[in-house]
Order: C-alpha cells, then structure tokens, then sequence
C-alpha cells in the first residue's frame, strides 16, 4: 500500500512539473498517468506494486469526488436558472451519446471474431 | 457545539453515510436509482442543514478526500494497463470508436446545453460530462467550469447511461459483451463499467479499457480545443 502510494504520489508530481515546465495546457495528473501507463508497458516490475493503492483509490472514486458533487444539490440556486439546460444536457445528451456510440460499436465489431 | 465544526465530524458524517449507501446499494441487488452518490447525499444534506453547517465549511472540512482525487487519476493506468492485452485482437475498432464516441458524446453535452441557453462556464461544466471523476474535474478547470457542476453531471451521466443501457441494447439487439462494456465506459465511465461487469468479466474488461481511454482522449484534446470551441460558441 505504501509502495502504491509512493509510486502515485511520484508519477503525479513529475506530471506537475512537466506541464507546469513546458507550459502544457494538460491536468499535471493526466500526464502522471500517461507517464505511469508508459513506465508499466516499459514492464518495470516494481510498478506493479502501485495495485493495491490504486485498486483502493480506484474502488472507491465515489467517496472521493462526494463533497464536491453534492454542492450540485446544496448550491442549486447558482445553478437554477439553467436548469432545463442541465436537465436536456445531462439526460438527452447522454441517452443520445449511448445510441449513437452503440450503433457505431455495431457497425464496428462483427460478433463473428 | 465546536466538534461538529470540525474536519473530523464533516469525515465521519462522510464514510458514515457513505458506508450506509453502499449497504443500501448492495441490498437492493445495486439498482442504479440507489447509486450510493445518490442515497449518501440524504442523510449528509440533512445533518448539514440541521447543524446548520454551511457547504464552503463542510467542502473544507473534507479536504483530504478531494487531495486524492488527484492520485487516483494516476491510478487509472494500472487497469489502462492490466486491460491493454485484451485490446490487441480489435485495437484498431475499438481506437476508432473512442475517437468518435468521445468527441461525440462532448459535443452532445456541449450542443445541447448551448441550444438551450447556457452559460458559456455552465457549458464547460458539462462537456466532461462522459469521463471519469478524477479526469473531468481536472478539465473542467481548463474548461472553466463549476467543480459541482462538473462531478454532480458525471455521476448523473452515469447513473442514467446504466439505467438506460438494457433498454438501448434490447433495442438495438446487441449481444456482444464486447459492445455492451465499450458502450457503457465510454458514456457511463466508472458507473457503467461498474454495471459492465455484472454482464461478464470479459464486458468490465472492455468497459475499463474505453473508460480508460475516453478519459485519456479527452483530457488531452479538451483542454486544446476550448479556447476554439469557447469563441464558436
């Protein structure tokens, strides 16, 4: 658990350097995990240490983001006004993205392979 | 009372009711509408606004959980990596569907809220709408969008591509695992990859890999093209 964290906590810190070096208009977290994904193909076995921290943090992404997405609910009246657009947005936009990238997945994967 | 006015108690009331929903989520057989993001916001809502705890507080309060927001963005490439052999047989239609899917199901959230009238900074709430979390927050700062508005629309787009999801595959007579758990992690992230893998390993495996992917693609191209988007719009 702790190698995991280091191995995290690393990766994502050399992501901040890197774009905050190059100016990157990238989250410095991203970029961590590009690194980190990059570092594992490389078959560093001393990576494969980051699971248990990672399947941890991974697991529980709800708990994590909780405080900051409940303010959706407690700070409503910033957002009120655009209701209907949240609403259409949210609701249609993602029934629409499921048919259409399902179709498209249809048109790809021919069950026969 | 001092002690209610504290991180401890805004952490404690946090995994209390957390913990409570995911016992709830599990007893119900996981019905997406019992999703514990949703049923763990009940018991927190009424003791803040009971306590009269103000939000800005008890955001403060759980600082920690946020910080790790951040690591388990990194995170996402052990099972990036661990789903990678599976791509090998389609990589090429399965890169090619994230290439569409994921501009397209942005373009969605970005097209429809900007039809009925949003905000350009509401708008750039909603376009991460389809990527995990940790990825969205992080390009919703890019975006200039609302960090609440940003996670409460992804946990919403999860729940309701999940709760859809059956209808659209019956419909669309899908009965490749493999489909079902692309479709579900590029649109419904976390949440339906979750969901994918009560259809098969093999459908979570998928679903990780687009969930993965999606995130990727999206927080590296987003971020470029906002400033492009944000004048058309």
């Amino acid at each position: 658990m702790l190698d995991g964290l280091l191995i995290l906590l690393a990766f994502q810190f050399t992501g901040e350097l890197l774009v905050r070096l190059l100016d990157l208009p990238l989250p410095g977290a991203v970029v961590g995990m590009v690194l980190l994904l990059l570092a594992l193909i490389t078959r560093a076995a001393v990576l494969q240490r980051v699971a248990p921290a990672a399947n941890l943090l991974i697991g529980n992404l709800t708990l994590l983001f909780f405080p900051i997405g409940i303010g959706i609910v407690l700070e409503w009246d910033r957002y009120s006004e655009h209701g209907t657009a949240l609403l259409v947005s949210i609701v249609v936009g993602t029934l629409l993205a499921l048919i259409l990238v399902t179709a498209l997945l249809k048109l790809l994967i021919r069950s026969d392979s | 009372m001092s002690a209610l006015h504290t991180p401890l108690f805004a952490l404690l009331l946090t995994l209390a009711s957390y913990r409570g929903a995911w016992w709830l989520y599990d007893k119900s057989g996981r019905q997406p509408l019992l999703h514990p993001f949703l049923v763990a916001m009940i018991p927190v809502i009424a003791v803040l606004l009971w306590l009269g705890i103000p939000y800005r507080e008890y955001l403060a309060g759980t600082a920690v959980l946020q910080f790790f927001l951040g690591p388990a963005t990194v995170a996402l490439a052990w099972p990036l990596y661990r789903q990678l052999s599976t791509l090998r047989s389609i990589w090429l239609q399965v890169l090619v569907a994230i290439a569409i899917g994921a501009p397209l199901a942005a373009g969605l959230a970005i097209g429809l809220a900007a039809l009925y009238g949003a905000p350009l900074d509401v708008i750039g709430s909603l376009a991460p709408k389809s990527i995990t979390t940790p990825i969205a927050l992080e390009v919703s700062r890019f975006t200039g969008g609302h960090a609440a508005l940003a996670a409460g629309a992804v946990a919403i787009t999860g729940i309701v591509g999940v709760l859809a999801a059956p209808l659209v595959f019956r419909l669309l007579r899908v009965t490749d695992d493999r489909i079902r758990g692309i479709a579900l992690g590029l649109v419904a992230h976390a949440i339906g990859t979750a969901r994918a893998f009560e259809y098969s390993e093999r459908a979570g495996a998928y679903s990780s890999l687009a969930l993965g992917l999606t995130g990727l693609l999206t927080a590296l191209a987003l971020p470029w093209l906002w400033p492009w988007i944000a004048g058309w719009l």
